[in-house]
């Protein structure tokens, strides 16, 4: 199935938690709410027609006011993006799904009981963007030291100027 | 029983056999370059430390540009219109050099050996030697000083040291 | 006996280890000899390419990439040079495609040498390491001729590769295939079929296949676990298509399916299927130019991209977003090593401590890739 046919699948059974298909340049993607997206997933994983059975990558995105979006919009208030790209061995197939989280509150739920191997990707993002990953069973800091201050991939992130009194170099 | 006999046969044979492999290759000639006492030679495209032809650069800044690491620092001052304009080499195209170049220093403390400035320079007065054995006790003295030419007089101030 | 009074202890298998491949730290609770629990702490390698990526151009992020897997550098620029590619809809030359593709395969050979070397040194034997050295080092001259750098090269640009081969050049790749074949029977016999190895790896670490699945392992990994899946042939990019070859897969045959000889015997096997591959490519290579004509200042259109490969420790991604200027604006490194450094909490635990520096030289990780 390709991206189009996922989507009308999914617009039959979420409905208006659904936000868009995004027909971008090179690989088109879903945009979806982030309040539904546990359920979404566990949509994906068990419906026999999707079966997707694993989730290749998760990432965070950290947008600006001026910053433009994959899809040509600029954004006006400064936001987070956590991309999930899925891929299903048994029909081999693939789909790319974005949900948008505000800065005031970037929580959302964790996917980790539907693929194992999201627990990483997820204390990844926290440690680089800040986001809470909730339901996540272990969400520490995972490539910063324990006591780092700031999340680095924020576009305006600043390094700290001491760590242990060690200068760190810019 | 038949089973354990099998294994201990398995052992027995496989353990022969690659001790047997082992002595084969032990007498064959050794493969070790002992360095420093033998240095191997290298090939023409070995990518080593960088050198430049100061005559025949045209302060382009292609390769300041270029530079991931921004190890390449350099510093240009126009020439005036009535100011004589020189040529490079003639290998290298007798292009004319419309700038002053008071400072080209490359940082090899952050240079990172990619090759990325060899490209675009449009005189190839940027390459890549063969030498790789020039470490040095302090930091300062793995900055290289390319430049000949000094700040013109009225020109321009020259930049801080640090 | 009166009651022993008995607790735990907890030993750290710390950043400094000769078994671990690199600065990897395994926080491991044992009971006697057997170990209950681990915890894995990473990020001692930890440079953050992403974000330098952001303030340099599209061709600049190419050494920072070779050095996320810098045991198989080769593969990195050839993933990360294709999902630009894609991104741009750029056309690369049909000579600069089958170079990719040589250059490729010889490096999947060089890191799997170095990943069957050096787990026969965690297991215990130094002689396969010496031979799979000496084998890696012809690799390394051949790279050495063509780019002018052993270990990270920089060698495929956007559009093509940075530098032709001449004929010189391929008569020694294929003096090299002639040379290796007979060095990989010598590795069979000396470690392959050795009945201690068999012994130290057959029944150890066994992964099943639907925990290789939920944690996203991929590439020998999940082959060894009796998958048949192989980016190269079940979603091929570049011009694999064009080559006959077999993807070998794990079976169970000296133990269990999924446990340390399989993986082990995978990567053998894929050296073997890599010379195929090479042969092949060297023998139809065609002439013509080796680098698409691109503007100096690559600016892609707005969008994003993903582009995944197979790269020898497994499925290594890019993921890329572009706002139209000169520099990316977000470039995601999907690397197989983290998701295999991942599942070692649940698979260790239950074996003995020799046991768990077999399972960890099995997964053959790199911690440049894991850390980026």
């Amino acid at each position: 199935m390709d991206t189009n046919q996922i989507h009308s699948r999914l617009e039959k059974k979420f409905g208006s938690a659904i936000i868009a298909l995004e027909e971008v340049k090179a690989d088109p993607y879903i945009e979806v709410s982030a309040d539904k997206i546990f359920d979404i997933c566990k949509y994906l994983h068990e419906d026999s027609e999707l079966l997707f059975d694993s989730l290749v990558c998760l990432s965070g995105v950290h947008y600006l006011p001026t910053h433009k979006r994959a899809n040509g919009v600029v954004v006006e208030k400064p936001l987070f993006e956590i991309v999930y790209h899925f891929f299903s061995y048994s029909h081999k197939h693939k789909l790319t799904m974005k949900a948008v989280v505000s800065l005031d509150d970037p929580k959302i739920q964790s996917v980790e009981k539907i693929w194992k191997g999201a627990q990483w990707l997820e204390r990844e993002t926290y440690d680089m963007f800040g986001i809470k990953f909730i339901g996540n069973s272990d969400l520490r800091r995972i490539l910063c030291p324990d006591d780092w201050e700031g999340w680095p991939l924020k576009k305006d992130y600043v390094t700290q100027e001491m760590y242990k009194h060690m200068r760190v170099p810019m | 029983m038949r089973a354990s006999v099998h294994q201990v046969t398995q052992t027995f044979s496989t353990i022969f056999k690659g001790m047997m492999m082992t002595l084969k290759i032990a007498m064959q000639p050794k493969c070790t370059l002992e360095y420093p006492d033998v240095k191997k030679s290298l090939p023409e495209r070995t990518r080593g430390r960088l050198f430049n032809v100061i005559e025949d650069c045209i302060g382009c800044l292609l390769c300041a540009k270029a530079c991931p690491t921004d190890c390449i620092r350099i510093d240009i001052v126009k020439r005036e219109k009535d100011e004589p304009t020189p040529r490079t080499s003639v290998e290298s195209g007798e292009k004319p050099i419309r700038f002053w170049i008071p400072q080209f220093d490359i940082d090899f403390n952050l240079c990172c050996w990619c090759g990325l400035c060899t490209d675009p320079c449009p005189t190839h007065c940027l390459t890549m030697t063969k030498e790789y054995e020039f470490s040095a006790f302090k930091k300062e003295d793995l900055v290289y000083h390319f430049a000949k030419d000094s700040y013109p007089i009225q020109k321009k101030t020259p930049p801080p040291t640090n | 006996m009166s009651a022993l009074k008995t607790e735990e202890l907890i030993i750290n298998m710390g950043p400094q280890h000769p078994s671990t491949h690199g600065v990897l730290r395994l926080e491991v609770t044992t009971d006697g000899e057997v170990i209950s629990f681990v915890r894995t702490h990473i990020g001692y390698l930890h440079r953050c390419f992403e974000k330098h990526a952001e303030n340099v151009d599209y061709m600049g992020v190419m050494p920072f990439v070779d050095r996320m897997d810098y045991v198989a550098s080769m593969y990195n620029d050839f993933i990360y040079a294709m999902a630009v590619e894609k991104l741009m809809e750029i056309q690369v030359p049909e000579r600069a495609q089958y170079i990719r593709v040589i250059m490729g395969e010889l490096q999947r050979i060089a890191s799997h040498l170095l990943a069957v070397g050096t787990y026969g040194l965690d297991v215990g034997t130094f002689t396969p390491f010496m031979w799979c050295f000496r084998d890696r080092e012809k690799i390394l001259d051949i790279f050495e001729m063509v780019c002018g750098a052993r270990l990270l090269y920089n060698y495929m640009y956007i559009g093509g590769v940075s530098k032709d081969l001449t004929i010189g050049m391929i008569e020694k790749i294929k003096e090299f295939c002639d040379y290796l074949g007979p060095k990989i029977d010598e590795l069979d016999t000396v470690l392959t079929y050795n009945q201690i190895f068999i012994d130290r790896t057959a029944n150890v670490g066994v992964i099943p296949l639907d925990t290789a699945v939920q944690y996203a392992l991929t590439g020998p990994n999940l082959r060894g676990s009796g998958k048949k899946w192989d980016l190269r042939k079940d979603e091929t990019y570049s011009i694999y298509d064009r080559f006959e070859f077999d993807v070998p897969v794990g079976t169970g045959v000296q133990g269990s399916v999924g446990d340390c000889w399989d993986r082990y015997w995978v990567r053998v096997q894929e050296m073997r299927e890599s010379l195929k591959i090479i042969k092949q490519a060297v023998n139809s290579i065609p002439e013509g130019i080796f680098r698409a004509d691109l503007p100096r200042v690559l600016k892609p259109p707005v969008g994003e991209v993903y582009v995944r490969g197979e790269a020898p420790r497994g499925e290594l991604g890019f993921y890329i977003i572009s706002d139209g200027s000169p520099k990316p604006f977000r470039v995601k490194g999907r690397s197989p090593c983290f998701s295999a450094v991942s599942v070692l909490s649940e698979i260790i635990p239950g074996n003995p401590m020799a046991d768990a520096v077999a399972i960890l030289g099995s997964i053959d990780i790199v911690l440049g890739e894991v850390d980026r």
